[in-house]
Formats: C-alpha cells, sequence, structure tokens
C-alpha cells in the first residue's frame, strides 16, 4: 500500500477541523416553536394583503384565519429539553479513527499497486526505460499478475516477441482465465509464427472462447482463426455476432465491418 | 502523486459521509446538540474533499497525465483548452464526479443558507443529503472510478467524442446537472420532515425557494441543451423526444408540479400529500434519469450484461432510495391527511388541475421512453417511440394547462363564483376571440399555428391585464407575483415559437454547384464554393454561401465539414439569427465537380423557443428570492 505524508495530512485537518467545532460552546439556534409562530404570523399578514388585493373573499379570510390559528395550533409542542453535554475528547478521538481506519484501508484496496509515472507528454519516459522500471518492480513482486501481463504488451511493443511470449506465459501460469491475456498471449505467439494463428495461438483463442463466447474481442480473433484456417462461413459467422452484440458507436465497429466486407468479397469472388 | 492525492480526497469524503449520517443523527435522537451541531463541519469538509477531487481530474486533463485511464479515453494533447477542462464531465465516470460535486456545493449552500431554519430540521436534512452523497460516492469510487491508473501511460490520448468538441459542453451539463441534483434538496427536506414527524409549516416554507432554484436551473440546462442540439447537431431540430432528452424533461415536469404544489400548502396549507409525493417523484425520477442515461440501458439493453457490478448497483441505489422513501411516506401518512378545505372553484382548484396535468403528461412520457426498453429487455422485440407518439399524447394534454394557466391567477383563493370570474374577464375573452380571428383572416389559416398564436394572445392578454390591475390597485407587487408574470410569459413565447418554427420552418436538402442560387423564403443563397480549412484538432472544409433579400446582402454563411482524429465527419452548422427566423445552412457531402449537397433551413421564431425558456428560468429566481423567504425571526 502507498502511504504518503499527503494523506495524513489531509486526515489531521479534517480531524482538527472537526475538534474545533466539538470543543466549542453550543451555539443558540432556532426551535421548531419559534419557526412556526414566526411563519404562521407572516401567513396571517400576507392574508390581510390578500383580502385588500380582493384575491379572497370577505367571509373566506375569516375561515382562512381560522385555519391558520388551528394549524399553528396543532404545530405547537413545546418540548423545550435541555440537551446532554458530550465529552468531546472521545468524540473527537472516534472521528480520528474512523478517519484514518477506514479512509485508508478503502484506498489500500484502491489504490494502484505501482503508481505510474504522472509526468506530462513532453517528459514522459521512453518504452525501454517503463520496461526496465516494470521488471524491477516484478522482480520484487514476481506474481503480480498484471505487472507481467503489462511486461509482454510493453516487449511486443517494442519488438521483443519471445520476452513478450515468457511475461506472457508467467501471467498465464498466474491467471489463465483471464480474456485479456489469452487474446495478447495468443496474438504474440502468432507475431512469432509470421502471424499464422496455429497451435497454442489458435487452442488460447479456443480457451477464450470458451469462457465467454458473448465477449466481442474473442469472437473477433476467433474470426480471424477461421479465416486463416480458410473457413470463410465459420469467420462470418462470428464477425456477424460480434456486430450484432456491438453498440452502433463502437470504437472497433468499423474494424470488424472491414474485416468481414473484405471476406464477403472474397466470397463472391 | 497529485492524482493519489484526488483519489484519497474521495475515498476521505466517502467516510466523512459514513461519519455525517452516524453521529449528527445520534446528536438528534439523544438530544446532544454538540453532536448534531457537527452536521455542518462535516458538510463543508466533504464538499471540500470533493472540490479538491474534482480540480485534480481537471488539472489531469490540463496536463494531458495519460497516467489516468479516464484521461486516456477521453483528451489527446491536440484538444483545446476549453474542451479538455470540459472533457472532466466529458464520459460516464467524470460525469458521476460532477454529479457528486454539484451535489455537494448543494449541501454546503444549504448548510450555509440556513440561519432561518430551525437547528434540528436543517441538521436532519445535511444528514439525509450526506446519505444520498454516500450512495454515489460509493458507486464513484467502487464502479465508476475517475482515477483508475494504467500501469503504463499511453504517448497520446483518445479522442474526446466529437460531437462533444463545443462549448456547449462547457456549459450544459454543469446547469442541467445543478437542476437534477437540486432535486435533492426538496427531497431531503421532505425526507427530513417525515423522519422527525413534523410536517409542519417551517419545511414548506423552506422547501420552496430551493425548489424553486434548482427547477430554475433544471430550465436552464434543458434550454441550453435544446440550443446545443440545434446548432451543432446540424439537422436544425430543437427537440427530438430522444430518450436522453426524456430523462431530464421528465424531473422537470414533476418540479413544475411540485414548485406550484408547494405555493398552495404554503399559503393555504392543503395539498401536503401532493407536495411529498412530488418532492419524492422528481428527484427519483432524476435518479432514473441519470441512471438510465450513463448506465447505458437507453442506447443499448446489453449494457447491463457488460457490466453487471455498475447495473446492480445502481438498481439497487435506485431501490433504496425510492422504496425506503415510500416506506417512510406511508409511515408518516396519518400526519398529512389534515388538509384544508376549497371549493370547486376556487384557486387551489386551478393549481390542483395543473399538478394532475402535469403528472400526466410525465407518466405519458414514462411511458414512451421505458416501454421500447421493456419490450427489448423481455426478448420482445425493438420497437421506437418518437415524435408522433409524443407529440400525440404529450401536446393534448398540455393545452388545457397553458389556458388554465393564464385564468387561475384571476380566481379567489378558498371559494369563488363563476359569474364573478366571467364579468371580471369577458372583455379579455372578447378580446382574444377577436384578435385569434383576425390572426386567421390576415396571418395564417394554418390550424396549428392559429391554435398556438390564440394560446399566445390568451396568455399574454391575461397576464398583461393581471399585472396592470395590480399596478392600478397600487398594490405591493411580491417578487413571487412579477415572476410568475415572467414565467407565464415565457410559457406563451415557448408555445408560439415552438408552433410556429415546427409549421411554417422550411428543409431544403440540395445539390449546388459554383455560383448556383437557391431561394426560400424569399432569401436568396448563393454557394460560393468550399474550400480546405483545419485547426489543432481537426481538419476539413468550409463553405461559403451568401444570403440577399431583394438584392441586398444580409448574411454571410461558412458551414463547415470536420474530420476529427477518430475519422468521424462532423457538421458544423452555419447561422444567421434574430429574433423574427434563423437561417441554417449545413454542409453535406461533395458531389464531385465542386458541388455540394447543402441543406438550407429557414427557422421562423425560433430564438422564442429558448427565450420562454429563459424567462420561465428568470421567473423561478424572481419567485426564490421573495421576501417572505427573508423572515427574521428573533431568538
Amino acid at each position: 500500500m502507498i502511504l504518503a505524508w499527503q494523506f495524513i495530512i489531509m486526515i489531521a485537518l479534517s480531524s482538527a477541523f472537526f475538534a474545533w467545532f466539538l470543543f466549542r460552546p453550543i451555539s443558540q439556534s432556532l426551535s421548531g416553536d419559534e419557526s412556526n409562530i414566526a411563519i404562521n404570523q407572516q401567513r396571517q399578514d400576507e392574508l390581510k394583503s390578500d383580502v385588500n388585493q380582493d384575491l379572497i373573499a370577505d367571509d373566506q379570510y375569516r375561515v382562512a384565519e381560522s385555519e391558520i390559528i388551528n394549524t399553528l395550533a396543532t404545530e405547537i409542542r413545546d418540548e423545550k429539553k435541555e440537551s446532554i453535554a458530550i465529552k468531546p475528547l472521545s468524540w473527537t478521538l472516534a472521528i480520528i479513527l474512523i478517519l484514518s481506519i477506514f479512509s485508508l484501508g478503502i484506498y489500500s484496496q484502491l489504490a494502484p499497486k505501482m503508481i505510474p509515472s504522472s509526468q506530462s507528454l513532453s517528459e514522459s519516459m521512453s518504452m525501454s526505460d517503463s520496461i526496465e522500471k516494470l521488471q524491477n518492480f516484478i522482480e520484487k513482486n514476481p506474481d503480480d499478475f498484471q505487472a507481467l501481463k503489462m511486461l509482454g504488451l510493453a516487449q511486443i511493443g517494442i519488438g521483443n516477441v519471445n520476452e513478450s511470449i515468457k511475461a506472457f506465459e508467467s501471467a498465464y501460469l498466474i491467471n489463465s482465465k483471464d480474456i485479456d491475456l489469452l487474446l495478447q498471449f495468443s496474438s504474440a505467439i502468432a507475431a512469432s509464427q509470421d502471424g499464422k494463428f496455429d497451435g497454442k495461438s489458435k487452442v488460447l483463442i479456443d480457451e477464450a472462447l470458451s469462457l465467454d463466447p458473448q465477449s466481442i474481442q474473442v469472437l473477433y480473433f476467433s474470426g480471424i482463426v477461421s479465416a486463416h484456417e480458410g473457413n470463410l462461413n465459420g469467420a462470418i459467422e462470428f464477425w456477424e455476432k460480434a456486430l450484432y452484440l456491438m453498440s452502433n458507436d463502437h470504437p472497433d465497429r468499423n474494424i470488424i465491418e472491414e474485416a468481414l466486407s473484405t471476406i464477403l468479397n472474397l466470397q463472391v469472388k | 502523486m497529485l492524482i493519489e492525492v484526488g483519489h484519497f480526497a474521495l475515498i476521505l469524503a466517502l467516510i466523512i459521509s459514513v461519519v455525517l449520517i452516524v453521529i449528527p443523527s445520534i446528536g438528534l435522537y439523544q438530544n446532544k446538540t454538540s453532536l448534531a451541531q457537527l452536521a455542518k463541519p462535516l458538510v463543508w469538509a466533504q464538499g471540500f474533499w470533493i472540490a479538491v477531487a474534482f480540480f485534480v481530474l481537471m488539472s489531469a486533463f490540463l496536463s494531458n497525465d495519460f497516467s489516468v485511464k479516464y484521461v486516456a479515453d477521453n483528451s489527446n494533447t491536440q484538444l483545446p483548452l476549453l474542451f479538455k477542462a470540459s472533457a472532466v464531465w466529458g464520459s460516464h465516470e467524470g460525469s458521476l464526479l460532477l454529479w457528486v460535486f454539484v451535489l455537494s456545493l448543494w449541501t454546503v449552500a444549504v448548510s450555509i443558507f440556513s440561519k432561518r431554519i430551525p437547528s434540528d430540521l436543517i441538521n436532519q436534512t445535511l444528514v439525509v443529503l450526506g446519505a444520498i452523497s454516500f450512495g454515489f460516492l460509493l458507486f464513484l469510487l467502487f464502479t465508476s472510478n475517475p482515477f483508475e491508473r494504467l500501469m503504463m501511460s499511453p504517448l497520446e490520448g483518445r479522442e474526446l467524442n466529437p460531437l462533444l468538441q463545443d462549448f456547449g459542453l462547457a456549459v450544459h451539463p454543469p446547469m442541467l446537472y445543478m437542476g437534477y441534483v437540486g432535486l435533492a434538496i426538496p427531497f431531503a427536506f421532505v425526507l427530513s420532515a417525515l423522519i422527525r414527524g413534523r410536517l409542519d409549516s417551517t419545511w414548506i416554507r423552506w422547501t420552496r425557494p430551493w425548489a424553486l432554484v434548482s427547477w430554475s436551473f433544471l430550465t436552464v440546462g434543458i434550454t441550453l441543451g435544446s440550443w446545443w442540439a440545434y446548432y451543432e447537431l446540424g439537422w436544425g431540430g430543437w427537440w427530438f423526444w430522444d430518450p436522453v432528452e426524456n430523462a431530464s424533461f421528465m424531473p422537470w415536469l414533476v418540479a413544475t408540479a411540485l414548485v406550484h404544489s408547494l405555493s398552495v400548502s404554503e399559503k393555504r396549507g392543503a395539498f401536503k400529500q401532493w407536495t411529498v409525493l412530488l418532492a419524492i417523484g422528481g428527484f427519483s425520477l432524476s435518479l432514473l434519469g441519470t441512471f438510465l442515461v450513463r448506465s447505458g440501458v437507453l442506447t443499448s439493453v446489453h449494457a447491463f450484461a457488460t457490466d453487471p457490478t455498475r447495473g446492480l448497483f445502481i438498481l439497487i441505489f435506485l431501490f433504496v432510495v425510492i422504496g425506503g422513501s415510500l416506506v417512510l411516506y406511508t409511515w408518516r401518512s396519518s400526519l398529512l391527511q389534515r388538509s384544508n378545505p376549497f371549493s370547486l372553484l376556487s384557486r387551489e382548484t386551478g393549481l390542483l388541475i395543473n399538478n394532475i396535468l402535469l403528472v400526466t403528461a410525465m407518466l405519458s412520457v414514462l411511458l414512451g421512453t421505458l416501454y421500447p426498453l421493456i419490450l427489448d429487455t423481455l426478448n420482445l422485440g425493438k420497437i421506437s417511440v418518437g415524435a408522433p407518439y409524443f407529440n400525440a399524447v404529450f401536446v393534448p394534454i398540455m393545452i388545457p394547462g397553458v389556458i388554465a394557466l393564464a385564468v387561475f391567477p384571476y380566481v379567489r383563493w378558498k371559494k369563488d363564483s363563476l359569474s364573478r370570474v366571467f364579468n371580471l374577464l369577458k372583455f379579455e375573452w372578447i378580446c382574444v376571440a377577436l384578435l385569434t380571428f383576425l390572426s386567421w383572416v390576415f396571418i395564417t389559416d394554418n390550424i396549428f399555428v392559429l391554435i398556438a398564436v390564440g394560446l399566445f394572445i390568451w396568455v399574454v392578454n391575461h397576464v398583461l391585464v393581471l399585472f396592470i390591475k395590480r399596478m392600478r390597485a397600487k398594490a405591493k407587487l411580491s417578487m413571487s407575483f412579477i415572476g410568475m408574470i415572467i414565467a407565464h410569459l415565457g410559457i406563451a413565447i415557448f408555445v408560439l415559437g415552438a408552433t410556429v418554427t415546427t409549421q411554417l420552418g422550411i428543409e431544403k436538402d440540395i445539390k449546388m454547384n459554383v455560383g448556383e442560387t437557391q431561394t426560400i423564403a424569399g432569401y436568396d443563397f448563393i454557394f460560393n464554393g468550399v474550400s480546405p480549412h483545419s485547426k489543432e484538432n481537426y481538419s476539413g472544409f468550409i463553405g461559403n454561401i451568401s444570403v440577399f433579400k431583394n438584392t441586398k446582402k444580409v448574411a454571410q454563411l461558412s458551414p463547415e465539414k470536420r474530420y476529427y482524429q477518430t475519422g468521424m465527419p462532423m457538421t458544423e452548422a452555419s447561422i444567421d439569427p434574430s429574433i423574427t427566423r434563423d437561417l441554417y445552412v449545413a454542409l453535406g457531402e461533395g458531389l464531385g465537380g465542386g458541388a455540394w449537397s447543402v441543406r438550407i433551413y429557414y427557422k421562423p421564431l425560433v430564438r422564442w423557443i429558448w427565450l420562454g425558456g429563459l424567462m420561465i428560468a428568470l421567473g423561478a429566481l424572481f419567485a426564490a428570492i421573495d421576501r417572505r423567504y427573508f423572515l427574521r425571526i428573533k431568538l
């Protein structure tokens, strides 16, 4: 977990702010009865103004006036209770504990395992710097699935296909049910076989398909495998299903539509 | 590290909301004032940390920090500065953060402007608002976290939806959210009154100004949305009855009923049940609308299947808010039974008719919006409910409402007689009939336009005569009265503008060669050709069209066809606006040989639609600053 001094200051500031209010004397405030009396008095004044402007008939004015009085009578509760004093120190400590334990606890669940660089684009790291940083991180955390997957992606990004396959293989041993990994791993193997989705590459796509037959990406890749096998009808079926499941504004829609129209043209020829 | 500070600030705000729910509640129920009074500082601290989170995310956009997934998905280095800032709420996660931020602004405002409100009521209200923000913060952090990081920052971000790369995005959503979220305030006041079992004059009095202000913002938000769609989408429409539009319009209809219902509850102690249900309904619909839009169910019913966690959370949250409120209402319903009586012809009856018509209209819109979704979910087929349904159902419901809104301000409170009202208004009615007849003879024989002109004259005549009568009687004009006058005139202006532009507007979709002239509504549009045009975030073409009337040049229009990074073509219309008509030109496709397809629109009185909307909003603001809301109570 990343525990920064900034977080401690944030908790301390909040706690001090609340403590100041708990320790200071209680400020005098308006009661419900005082408020209702004032509002109903104002309503009576408005009613007089309404009758002067002929917005209510004289006989109805008297009825309305008695309604206001009756309303006030039902609203008055006359319940003046003495406020019970508290021990501000205990409440302050309770608030500090709640803020510290829960906020840091939730942050530990939600925070990224490793803080990526937040530098602006002009100062951004090179890919090899990023890979080095990832490798250092993985040395300390060899079972970090996400980091291994990222390393595999980064390696393939700079053309190190074999290194990429190694990283994906390690990630696969940790979690073989991750669809995204199965697809990336399969692509890396295909890249090492001149783009052919044969052997293990095909097996991985099949595994992904059995895990999630509704995934758009998996259907797209399954279509590619079918097309490579010369099974054009199979490819069409996968891509048409993917298009059916996609929303109209899906960013990858054009890619699949283009692939589908290429195959359809091939069939025509 | 700054991003993580923003992330932690949001978590701290979540925990503070828990403290806000628990500790002041203990104070309220055990009569420990020190603890109850902690509600305000808790609200301020929560608001501060949410503001920190919001501005940290904005700074991530401005500094191109693509280590934040949300920034990388919705911004890039080429995006102009204004759009980078507004891209914060350009997608789901950021817009929810805006929701939470706006809610915290409203909550802080309630806590500051509450000196005239009993402390128990205000503290309980802040607790309810804390519970609402707890739900949203939980949803934001656990299903839609805008601070989610990418292990490796991409060198360049993706693109903000080109439709949203416009000034409209900077102003429309914040205004709309101010209205949407503002409905949480009357809801919280009502809920705290129900929890405390004190449905007295105080909660009604202090609910109304907040309802008016949030209704005003919602009106401005919807009006801006209509204006944005008009100039940005390139089809010249101002309202499409799109489910997303309906999602904001339904709470507006209920909020309109609420502010009127509150005026009766406040002045005459009637309609309390209506008021409570409308406050609950208004906020529930704003929640339903926000989540329908943001969860994706409106664009695809499969959205719940693709993100079951988010969908499930939404359903649970809606169930808790709506179900919990209705249970509370049922529990306290005995306290709402007492209502001061009124006769069949009275101003109260007019406002009751107003409530019934507005709620019926809302239900008709709700049915048209949800019916296709329900059918699709049950695999009973895909249907589209569009403008023909809504125009056929909604408009006839609202016409009696417009007629009633002009007459009932003349009717006395509690009881009146038909003969008195008739004698009072007979000359106005003759005048309206005469003017409408003259409009038929000299202006138009289009029946819809004639009805709209008749309604316009009807409302304007009644409203202005009422105003003059009050002035002559030297009565003190309250801000509420002035607000009503402005808002009702706004409705008349809107009705005329909407009908005239729809019925008498002219649209031509044509092929134009360089030098060719097209004549529409007496205007000559000369196509001078198209030239390449680019800016940092797009490239494309800009057209050159001169407009003449009776050989006098009246406008030079430059419609654009833009291509953004995604390759998505965008039509940027060029408009010559005026109060009586808009000349609107949009560029279609290049057809070879210098020819282009061009859409030309003549839009009479289209600006009246938004002028009417803004007048309604202004009227609400006037009513919200009535002197009765500045009541001084000596302690």
